[in-house]
């Protein structure tokens, strides 16, 4: 345990020394803010349509028009940004021959993959933390519905884990972290629009493919409803990617 | 009290279709520097990795410490320490932050860290520079922080892939020193291309080469190996016929070439006393007496011998064993 919070804790300090995550997490404030503005700028022109029309408050809410679209967006920003964050964790340590130091220790590879996936778990939540200051700003001029950016809080972390977890499982199997990257991008967009050929895939397919579209299970936590289905499709992605790692690692030593 | 630190038995390893080792079998006592010699190729780096967990062996059973490598590899590796060829360094840390995660990892108590760490620092030379960062270090430093890394946690077992290279000849003698002082706790094993560097570190020396050990022995017994069978080279001022000097008990035969006998000794037999006592008794009027035999690099040569390009298929991490071939040359 404390060889696990060791590397989980020098993952995270390497992150924020490298300029990498400060520029991710610079780009990604400042996109998500553009969006959060156009998203508020959407709200309002609603409310005026509403108004002089029907003489009345439109009774929109704002977690539905502002909150949502958001982050629903932010993810979108983390499937792009997230592979540049993950891409280093394995591969890196590969290519810079820390990783004899490393395997050279008395750690289990499952103590390796947790830490470094522990180590990334801190940055995401730091990144949500942030993320989530602009949605909370509406509590000043209005009322969002709580229950609601909670959720879509809870699912904007859980998708940014599974990310994270498919990122650790590409970073496993190679030395080079842009083909981690590359990798780790290709399988996070499928995943996210597999849906997309639902209809054309027949009667068979589409429930599968839905299911496997993250997209789908997102939305979900967005419109403020959390299903133990939703959350156990993001718990097996993560614990499909944490374990894909751990038997890559094990590949290591019996194939390289 | 003889105690085994490491045991390697029958120990294969293929990758792919390239067999890197072939059986090998050889045990490292406790307090004893073993030297692991072989070119370029031959199959140390491997040995090392399989030794540090770092593979897994096709075939064979290793132990260090006692434990088993496949079944408790977690407590064999929290007694090993190992400097890779190239030193694992985390540039982005300072020297201390280095040792003192790497020791956290090598199971170091909390109350115990510090002082690994400061003693880790002072037998490599590296107080001086233990704040800044691995990255604006030099490549000696970097080597040294490697070598501190290795020991941070007081292991049992230290395997060092050519811990010398990259080092000034300062650093050099001053990093066989700390391999010597180490050895009184530790067991070592050490590869290196360098032939004095065996010989003024290592107890015994264990050669190998494709893959397989082809001789295992004292530093001792390589020399006398060297010296067995020697020519020498012999000036006199009124020197007797050649005849005379072939009686001479051991000697198998001479020749004369500017001036100059060349005299060979026969296996196991040593001549020179006599030649020298009666070259007083008779006159020769001996100016000069130089041992032609072999070399230890000479013995290196001709049990390690092979043609390199038959070895061109070995696999790339063993490639920067290359920068350290000028040392035997």
């Amino acid at each position: 345990m404390r060889a696990l919070m060791a590397i989980a804790k020098r993952e995270w300090r390497s992150m924020f020394i490298s300029p990498l995550a400060w520029a991710l997490l610079a780009v990604l404030m400042a996109i998500n803010a553009f969006m959060f503005n156009a998203a508020l700028q959407n709200y309002v022109m609603q409310q005026v349509q509403f108004q002089a029309y029907r003489g009345m408050d439109g009774g929109q809410s704002i977690t539905q028009w502002i909150v949502a679209p958001t982050f629903g967006n932010a993810a979108v920003l983390l499937l792009l940004l997230m592979p540049l964050i993950t891409m280093r964790l394995l591969a890196d340590e590969k290519r810079r021959n820390t990783w004899e130091a490393l395997a050279s220790s008395p750690v289990t590879p499952m103590q390796i993959v947790l830490g470094k996936y522990l180590g990334l778990l801190f940055f995401i939540a730091t990144t949500l933390l942030l993320l989530a200051l602009l949605p909370l700003s509406l509590y000043f001029y209005g009322s969002p519905d709580t229950g609601q950016v909670l959720s879509g809080l809870l699912g904007l972390f859980l998708v940014s884990a599974a990310f994270g977890a498919v990122g650790l499982a590409t970073s496993s199997a190679t030395k080079n972290p842009m083909v981690a990257a590359v990798t780790g991008f290709g399988v996070l967009l499928l995943l996210w629009i597999i849906s997309w050929m639902g209809k054309a895939g027949g009667e068979g397919i589409e429930p599968v493919l839905n299911y496997l579209s993250i997209m789908q299970h997102y939305e979900r936590f967005l419109m403020g409803v959390i299903t133990s289905a939703d959350l156990v499709y993001f718990l097996l992605v993560i614990a499909g990617g944490l374990l894909f790692a751990r038997q890559r690692l094990l590949a290591d030593r019996i194939a390289a | 009290m003889q105690e085994t630190m490491i045991k390697v038995s029958g120990l294969s390893r293929t990758f792919g279709t390239f067999q890197a080792l072939d059986g090998i079998d050889f045990s490292v006592q406790r307090g004893e520097v073993m030297g692991f010699l072989g070119p370029n190729g031959a199959g140390k780096t491997t040995t090392m990795r399989i030794l540090t967990g770092l593979l897994s062996p096709t075939e064979g059973a290793v132990s260090v410490g006692g434990f088993d490598l496949l079944s408790e590899p977690e407590e064999a590796r929290a007694i090993t320490g190992f400097l890779p060829e190239n030193p694992p360094i985390y540039d982005e840390m300072t020297v201390r932050e280095y040792l003192i995660y790497l020791a956290t990892l090598r199971r170091v108590e909390k109350g115990a860290l510090e002082q690994a760490v400061n003693r880790a620092l002072s037998r490599c030379g590296l107080v001086d520079v233990a704040d800044r960062l691995l990255s604006n270090l030099s490549k000696g430093y970097r080597q040294r922080a490697g070598i501190a890394q290795a020991i941070v946690h007081s292991p049992k077992v230290l395997i060092l892939d050519e811990p010398t290279v990259g080092l000034d000849p300062i650093q050099i003698r001053e990093i066989r020193s700390l391999i010597r002082e180490l050895a009184e706790e530790h067991s070592v094993l050490l590869s290196t291309h360098i032939l004095p560097e065996i010989r003024m570190t290592c107890d015994r020396v264990t050669v190998i080469s494709n893959g397989r050990i082809v001789a295992e022995d004292t530093i001792e017994g390589l020399e006398q190996r060297a010296h067995a069978g020697q020519a020498m080279r012999i000036v006199l001022a009124e020197p007797p016929s050649a005849e005379t000097l072939e009686s001479i008990a051991g000697v198998q035969s001479v020749s004369e070439q500017d001036g100059a006998l060349f005299v060979t000794a026969e296996a196991d037999e040593d001549p020179i006393t006599e030649i020298v006592k009666q070259s007083v008794e008779k006159g020769w009027n001996l100016r000069e007496m130089t041992p032609m035999g072999q070399s230890l690099e000479e013995i290196f040569v001709q049990l390690a011998g092979s043609d390199p390009l038959e070895r061109s298929e070995e696999n790339s991490e063993e490639g920067a064993e290359e920068n350290g071939k000028g040392g035997a040359a």
